[in-house]
């Protein structure tokens, strides 16, 4: 149904205009205020457009951090929380792939006893079984260090059960054709399950960086050593400052750069997920 | 080469279900041979077994005088078509085609050579670069056809891979895999539940019931002398019409026959195997369908049922009373349990 009432596409506009926004607001006071001098911010009223110490401010960020928050620059922070991140959903697709296929087209003793056992662990997110998994890492020597921060939180039983639910939509034929063609378990993996699962691995791949990317409890449990610091912990100690020193051009600086990456995950996993989900329309 | 035999092969599955029994049966190289039956009968089972996709868990069998029990389903040397294609929807039809290839490791131009003849031989070649999301169920079917053509495997294996598509198009591809079978000269195993097909494609069919082997025969020795009355109403359409002798039609029919087998349970006649004659058998036309070429007449003898095949042109209609001629030799009689005797 087409309508063509000018007055309801007026009121519809203007709807959702107020609605982009409601929710564009915070992100361009925090982008303007990134280019003004910490002490423009401290008067009122904040500035709305920008100044021009955009380019010192964030050079200032990248390459000497702020002293007043422990001066680690931010591009250290970004590549470590980008480390942590890409490992952590890499390692979550892939373990997930692996024991999905395993529980799926594998007939092995236990079998839904394991299945039931990863399921099991849905009810325990890093928050809960924190303490022990401190200590697990803590005696493996693991502190300070990119497998403390990642191995721990790669374990998905949500992944896994989203890969087995759609590996059991696979026809049996399929397999079959596969097997008849002479492909092997290994074989069938990579050049059958692997691309059919595409789609879903894009959708994961969003989900999942965005998830590693925001840890903020386990990294600040387990690193001292400010050279692992992540951009989430970076944020939190700028915010600690307070109101003394007048940082907060540095502090919203850091919020746009922190969002930077999973915006470009997600414009570029996008765009496969939409292909993958044309392509594979039967 | 690829003669196959089959020696008392059963299948129970997991839960105890007995899908196949004691089925034994030899099929010689290069023959067409349809498995038929009804849906549930067990067709789809034996044919997995002989593709190795289903292991057996009675008898043996052999491909090319070799017990393959345990053989892989890809070094059995076989290829299968599937009702629903069960093409690789991520590969091209090339792809498709060249996987199972490369998977043995032939060399790319031997693949590339052996597709261009499968997809020219099916009509493919304008499709080759396409994925088969964007073809038609037909051209599916093809594809599948040609993925099971380039290995130039010893023994086709199809299970219902026309179920899919539509009258029309069914029609075409039955023509056309009856031309592959006789220029490949491979052996073809073909499962289906239609008896159309089975009767147009097979050099010899095999009926099967229940997880049984009901009958094997070529579809004229099937269709003129069936084992068992499952046979006889299976095979036909319509079917031959099976008589309990304790009605009035059989009764009326057996009289007028010279040699009557005893302790008869059934007696069956062809519906085009009785005729409207001056002198006969009475009985009453319930129903006259005209379908063109031919006509077919329901009939009541007293309480008994019947269907009279008749040429084209009957110009009676439903509640005219007849009297019905039978060829001689036409009757087939059955025992008890529904198996053949003979006179
Ligand atoms: N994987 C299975 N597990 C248990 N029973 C099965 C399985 N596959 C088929 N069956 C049973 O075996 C019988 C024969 O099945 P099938 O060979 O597929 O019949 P058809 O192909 O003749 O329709 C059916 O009763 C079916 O329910
Ligand atoms: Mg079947």
């Amino acid at each position: 149904m087409v309508e063509n009432r000018p007055l309801a596409a007026i009121l519809t506009h203007v709807v959702l205009i107020a609605g982009i926004v409601f929710l564009c607001f915070p992100v361009w006071v925090a982008l303007v205020a990134s280019t003004h001098p910490g002490e423009a911010l401290q008067r009122s009223p904040i500035p709305m457009w920008f100044g021009d110490q955009g380019f010192a401010n964030y050079s200032q960020l990248l390459r000497e951090g702020v002293p007043a928050a422990g001066g680690v620059p931010l591009s250290t922070m970004m590549l470590n929380s980008l480390f942590m991140a890409l490992g952590i959903t890499v390692g979550k697709i892939a373990i997930s792939l692996i024991s999905a296929f395993a529980i799926v087209y594998f007939r092995f003793p236990f079998r839904m006893l394991f299945f039931w056992l990863i399921f099991a662990t849905l009810m325990l997110p890093v928050e809960v079984r924190i303490l022990p998994t401190y200590d697990v890492v803590a005696s493996l020597g693991m502190l300070n260090s990119y497998p403390g921060l990642i191995i721990p939180l790669i374990a998905s039983a949500t992944a896994t059960f989203l890969f087995r639910q759609f590996f059991m939509t696979i026809p049996d034929e399929l397999v079959e054709a596969a097997r008849i063609d002479r492909a092997g378990p290994l074989r069938f993996f990579w050049d059958i399950l692997l691309p059919l699962s595409r789609t879903n691995i894009a959708a994961l791949f969003i989900i999942l960086f965005i998830y590693g990317w925001n840890q903020y409890l386990w990294p600040f449990l387990i690193t001292t050593d400010q050279d692992l610091y992540t951009v989430v912990m970076g944020i939190q100690r700028m915010v600690n400052v307070g109101e003394g020193v007048p940082i907060w051009n540095y502090t919203m600086g850091t919020a746009i750069l922190a969002m930077i990456p999973p915006v470009l995950v997600v414009l570029v996993m996008q765009r496969l997920f939409v292909k993958g989900l044309v392509e594979s329309e039967k | 080469m690829a003669n196959l035999k089959l020696d008392r092969v059963g299948k129970t599955y997991a839960g105890g279900v007995s899908a196949v029994e004691n089925a034994s049966f030899e099929i010689a190289d290069g023959e067409f041979i349809v498995l038929v039956g009804p849906s549930g009968c067990g067709k789809s089972t034996m044919l997995r077994m002989i593709a190795g996709l289903e292991e057996i868990t009675d008898g043996d069998v052999q491909i090319g005088d070799r017990s393959v029990n345990g053989v892989e389903p890809g070094d059995r040397n076989i290829a299968m078509v599937f009702q629903n294609y069960a093409l690789y929807p991520h590969m091209t039809v090339r792809g498709n085609m060249a996987y199972g290839l490369r998977n043995q490791g032939m060399p790319k131009p031997e693949v590339e050579a052996r597709i261009a003849e499968a997809a020219r031989f099916l009509q493919l070649e304008p499709y080759l670069d396409r994925k088969p999301s964007a073809l038609s169920g037909g051209q599916r079917q093809r594809v599948a056809m040609g993925r099971a053509i380039v290995r130039e495997p010893s023994v086709f294996l199809f299970d219902e891979p026309l179920s899919n598509l539509d009258a029309k198009l069914r029609t075409q591809l039955r023509a056309e895999l009856k031309d592959l079978h006789k220029r490949l000269g491979a052996t073809f195993i073909y499962v289906t539940h239609d008896q159309i097909e089975a009767m147009s494609l097979a050099d010899r069919i095999v009926i099967m019931s229940a997880g049984r082997i009901e009958q094997i025969g070529t579809p004229m020795e099937l269709y003129a002398n069936p084992a068992s009355t499952f046979v006889a109403e299976f095979i036909g359409a319509p079917p031959m019409n099976v008589l309990p002798v304790t009605g009035e039609a059989a009764r009326a029919f057996l009289a007028q026959e010279a040699r009557v087998p005893d302790d008869l349970g059934h007696v069956g006649i062809r519906p085009e195997l009785m005729s409207i004659g001056d002198n006969g058998i009475p009985a009453t036309i319930t129903l006259v369908e005209p379908l063109g070429a031919e006509t077919l007449v329901h009939l009541k003898m007293g309480a008994d049922k019947l269907i009279m095949r008749s040429g084209h042109g009957l110009a009676l209609d439903a509640g005219a009373e007849i009297k019905v001629a039978v060829e001689a030799g036409a009757l087939r009689f059955f025992d008890r349990d529904g198996r053949t005797r003979s006179a």
